[in-house]
């Protein structure tokens, strides 16, 4: 049989690139260790090991608890691009955690990333922004970006950044709004977001209209909405070919026609059309924010009135598979034959 | 009874063979036989071979010749005599024949001569020499050669034949495994984590579409509400409105009919308390009351003032003479001391009688000085009513007054002093 020959040679470096990691207990601690030191390559080689180290959640709070938060907050700081780019990973990887999104939000790490919110690596941005986005999706995490004052620049960002980066930008801004959306209405976002709705790349329809949907719950962003005439451009978008934006854009209209200006805006629009042909989209969220959008409107006399020819649909749709869906149609038949 | 094995092929060389097991010898116990019957079932005895009269013991190279104890062979003797005589015999022969050196000549001696080239000292004592020999001390010891001892035993080779030393699949099977294992179950981390982020994404989707649509609902129905509100409000409001509309149309009404029954009455009444004002007056006594009566009355306010006027002088007249008097009086009436109460009373009473003094004589002097506007207006009746009445009562004083002149300046003292 084989026998079980101990080598004289340490095992081959399969990745030079990466630090060594040690092993059990003592890897995350070496690796802080590491990222403090003086030597660039122990620092970068570190900085690799831990971005493989960080899809485990279990290693994300072993990092977080002994501390190397700090750490990489400082090296966000450091000269070489390859240090920064690999810090904004190593954070980004850390937030798709939860653990690691609750750590960002005790250790301040929200306005130390903010620093390099225009930094010169397109990298380093586009990670950066994937962080925020990932931690926006906690509802605190949302609320920390709002408080620190971080949503006039992003708003501003729109506008330079390029598309990957947009998309990422729109997603982020999306989930704050819901938190807390007076910082975006004082810096002008919806016109900003009126332009990107007529951008030529779908995903960015699709997520400006999701924007707008979060900007348009409290009563300013309603208000913005219908003076900023997104009105008749949502309608326009009703007939978009991809699902998402009709979806988007009929939930964003949904929210718009809430006030009386609102309601008359989308019907002198002629919005009840394609919102009737939304009904019978593929998508069942496209389906449920047409129904609502036109639940909307006929709570105005003039849209009750058109509405009342096409009641038979909403009875189909009582039967639809979704229970929201069901439920909306319900609502939405109620709201039509409404006598007052 | 172990069997003589006979060698069979003897003849031949006619050599004796005998060759039988090892056994061990039965002892003798009995000479004699008890009974004939008996070959050997009863147990045999052997014989201790150490207890063996038949076995030599001791040493065996001094017993060789040994005769027997009994008579020995003659012919044996003699024919180791006659050995003894032939050996001897042959001896002596030999003995003769063999060379020897001849007997020495007379008076010679022989002596030993040795002829080699070297002399020998032959003597008794061996020659020794002490011979010693010793490496030396620094020489470098050669390496040891290297040892290969002979080679022993037998030259053994061997072949490794395919599949003989081990199975490569089975052997390579966990290894195999390991490696292949650990690739996929890191990948199937990293698809997994994927695909958890994206199922996370699904639901998070769902969730939000749901949540927007609970909150359009809800701001629909809040929107609802307020209109509904407002509505009724208005509604309200209007209705208030018509009420009270109503009520004051009712009120007006009512207030109408009141007014009209109490104002019915108006007239009569406006005439009766028209005429108990007075407003209805005869003219003539109109004029006699407005043109005439005043008039009269300033005519006799004239006449009394001047009346009052001349009592006034007078009273001055008799005051200045009064005082010089008393200013020549003054310093005999420092030494009369007590002042009495009622001078105290009446000080002040002096006091204020003299202020009505300055007062009326301001007022005297006023009307003397003043042309006259008696019939001006009729607020200065009542004020000449007033005049009047303060000249009649100054009229009944005056008396009272001269009276009280010489208590007076007593009084006076006490105020100067």
């Amino acid at each position: 049989m084989a026998d079980a020959r101990i080598s004289m040679y340490l095992p081959p470096d399969i990745n030079p690139t990466q630090a060594a990691i040690a092993y059990g207990c003592r890897a995350l601690p070496k690796l802080n260790e590491e990222l403090q030191s003086e030597d660039l390559v122990t620092r970068q080689k570190a900085l690799m090991a831990l971005c493989g180290l960080m899809h485990d959640p279990e290693h994300v709070y072993m990092a977080i608890h002994i501390g190397c938060l700090e750490n990489l907050k400082a090296l966000l700081k450091d000269t070489n691009d390859m240090v920064r780019i690999k810090t904004t990973e190593v954070l980004y990887i850390m937030a798709t955690h939860n653990v690691g999104r609750v750590g960002f939000l005790e250790h301040d790490v929200i306005r130390a990333l903010s620093f390099l919110l225009n930094d010169p690596q397109s990298l380093c941005r586009e990670n950066l922004h994937l962080a925020f986005k990932h931690l926006a999706q906690l509802p605190t995490g949302a609320q920390g970006i709002v408080s620190s004052g971080l949503i006039p620049s992003l708003v501003w960002k729109l506008q330079r950044e390029e598309e990957g980066v947009q998309e990422l930008l729109l997603d982020t801004l999306a989930a704050c709004l819901m938190e807390d959306a007076t910082e975006a209405l004082a810096s002008r976002a919806v016109p900003f977001l009126k332009e990107k709705l007529l951008s030529a790349n779908s995903n960015i329809r699709s997520k400006a209209a999701g924007t707008l949907i979060a900007i348009s719950i409290p009563l300013e962003g309603k208000n913005q909405v219908w003076k900023h005439d997104v009105i008749p451009i949502l309608v326009h978008l009703l007939r978009d070919k991809v699902a998402e934006v009709q979806a988007n854009v009929a939930g964003a209209l949904m929210n718009a026609t809430v006030t009386t200006e609102g309601k008359y805006a989308a019907l002198n629009a002629e919005a009840i059309h394609p919102l009737l042909q939304l009904l019978c989209s593929s998508l069942s969220k496209a389906r449920l924010n047409a129904i609502k959008a036109l639940t909307m409107l006929a709570e105005a006399p003039e849209g009750r009135k058109l509405l009342q020819a096409h009641v038979p649909t909403f009875r189909a749709l009582e039967k639809d598979t979704s229970a929201a869906v069901k439920q909306a149609a319900q609502i939405a038949i109620k709201v039509i034959e409404w006598k007052p | 009874v172990a069997s003589a094995l006979t060698d069979r092929a003897s003849p031949a060389m006619a050599t004796y063979t005998y060759t039988s097991r090892p056994r061990a010898l039965p002892c003798q116990r009995r000479r004699y036989r008890d009974n004939l019957m008996q070959p050997a079932e009863e147990p045999v005895r052997y014989g201790n071979i150490m207890y063996d009269r038949r076995v030599i013991r001791g040493n065996t190279y001094a017993l060789q010749a040994e005769p027997p104890p009994g008579q020995p062979d003659p012919a044996e003797i003699q024919r180791r005599q006659q050995a003894k005589r032939r050996a001897l015999a042959k001896r002596r022969a030999q003995e003769q024949l063999r060379p020897r050196t001849p007997e020495p000549v007379e008076g010679r001696k022989h002596v030993d001569v040795q002829t080699e080239l070297y002399l020998e000292e032959i003597a008794d004592r061996i020659i020794e020499v002490d011979m010693e020999c010793q490496t030396d001390a620094f020489l470098d010891r050669p390496p040891t050669p290297l040892f290969i001892p002979a080679k022993t035993g037998k030259d053994v080779a061997t072949q490794i034949l395919e599949g003989e030393l081990f199975d490569f699949d089975l052997e390579v099977k966990p290894m195999l495994e390991v490696l292949v294992g650990k690739t996929i179950e890191q990948s199937l981390l990293e698809v997994m984590e994927e695909e958890e982020l994206a199922s996370l994404q699904a639901s998070q989707y769902a969730f939000e579409e749901l949540r927007n649509v609970e909150l359009a609902e809800v701001q629909r129905l809040e929107e609802q509400e307020r209109r509904h509100r407002e509505e009724k409000e208005r509604r309200k409001q209007q209705q208030w409105q018509v009420v009270h509309k109503h009520h004051e149309t009712a009120e007006k009404i009512a207030a109408r009919a009141f007014a009209q029954r109490y104002l019915a009455d108006l007239l009569p009444s406006v005439f009766d308390s028209l005429r108990d004002g007075g407003y209805f007056y005869d003219p003539v006594e109109r004029d006699i009351e407005i043109g005439f009566l005043p008039w009269l009355m300033n005519e006799v306010d004239k006449t009394m003032e001047y009346s009052i006027v001349g009592r006034t002088v007078l009273d001055m007249l008799i005051r200045e003479v009064v005082e010089k008097r008393l200013s020549l009086y003054e310093p005999k009436e420092d030494r009369q001391s007590p002042p009495k109460p009622e001078d105290g009373l009446g000080g002040p009473g002096g006091v204020r009688d003299s202020l009505v003094d300055y007062a009326f004589q301001d007022h005297g002097a006023s009307p003397a000085q003043r042309p006259l506007p008696d019939r001006d207006s009729p607020p200065r009746a009542p004020h000449d009513g007033r005049s009047v009445e303060g000249v009649s009562s100054q009229e009944g004083r005056p008396m009272e007054e001269e009276d009280e002149q010489t208590r007076k300046f007593l009084g006076r003292e006490e105020l100067f002093q």
